[in-house]
């Protein structure tokens, strides 16, 4: 499905291949997947946003909780991050947190 | 003016976002549009999740007004008085390891409407948002 999302771990580094849209349809189930690696050892969380066309709080609050509750302060990762993700992104402030990369 | 009335509403959020995206008053905002299904996405899912006790068969009524370089949109509910607007707006310059996660949604509303007001009138919570309309595509 379009939507979906595909979660894969690799050594310490978590990879989330997004859809085309993160928000109230989607995130509370990748909340629930990203639970399952709470203690499993993760240092970096990459979101692969190449798909990425939309974002509401809740997908923001998938980030926030990778952030906070996956390893111990894992770095954030954004591949392909589109500018109007960003914008929200620099609205709420937490741009500065996210490494983004173009691939 | 369009109006839109949802009843019952629980775990509707998704069937009522898309039925005002569809109308042609919020479908015709080419620009904005983003913004648009940003901010209803975030007021609906709050009065779905949050506006009635649980089990409660509430209701939710929008309107829509569409002028050529505006579009203004009320939420109506009949749950418990509750002004968003006035609760804590979440602190953005905190690092993502300290951010809490509430709130995001209403600062999300402001930051990208012109205007957002509240009102509490004949019972029922009143949100209404003001956006100007550029026409451009």
């Amino acid at each position: 499905m379009e939507n979906q999302f595909d979660v894969k771990q690799e050594g310490t580094i978590l990879t989330i291949v997004l859809g085309e849209e993160l928000a109230t349809a989607n995130a509370p189930a990748l909340m629930d997947e990203l639970n399952k690696y709470r203690d499993k050892g993760v240092e970096k969380v990459v979101f692969d946003a190449t798909k990425l066309n939309y974002i509401a709080s809740s997908g923001i609050r998938t980030i926030i909780f990778a952030k906070q509750k996956l390893g111990s302060n894992p770095a954030i990762e954004f591949v392909n991050c589109a500018k109007s993700i960003y914008e929200v992104f620099e609205m709420t402030g937490i741009q500065d947190y996210i490494t983004f990369v173009n691939k | 003016m369009k109006l839109l009335h949802f009843q019952p509403i629980a775990g509707k959020a998704l069937d009522i976002l898309d039925a005002i995206l569809h109308t042609p008053e919020v479908a015709s905002c080419k620009k904005e549009f983003g913004a648009l299904r940003l901010v209803c996405e975030e007021l609906v899912v709050n009065v779905v999740d949050y506006a009635y006790p649980k089990n409660a068969e509430g209701y939710m009524d929008i309107e829509i007004e569409r002028e050529d370089d505006l579009i203004v949109i009320r939420f109506k509910d009949g749950g418990t008085p509750f002004n968003p607007l006035k609760r804590e707006m979440p602190d953005i310059t905190l690092p993502l390891e300290e951010r809490r996660i509430g709130g995001l949604g209403i600062f999300l509303t402001v930051k990208k409407m012109d205007e957002v007001s509240y009102d509490y009138v004949n019972n029922e919570n009143v949100l209404t948002i003001k956006k100007k309309i550029s026409n451009e595509e």
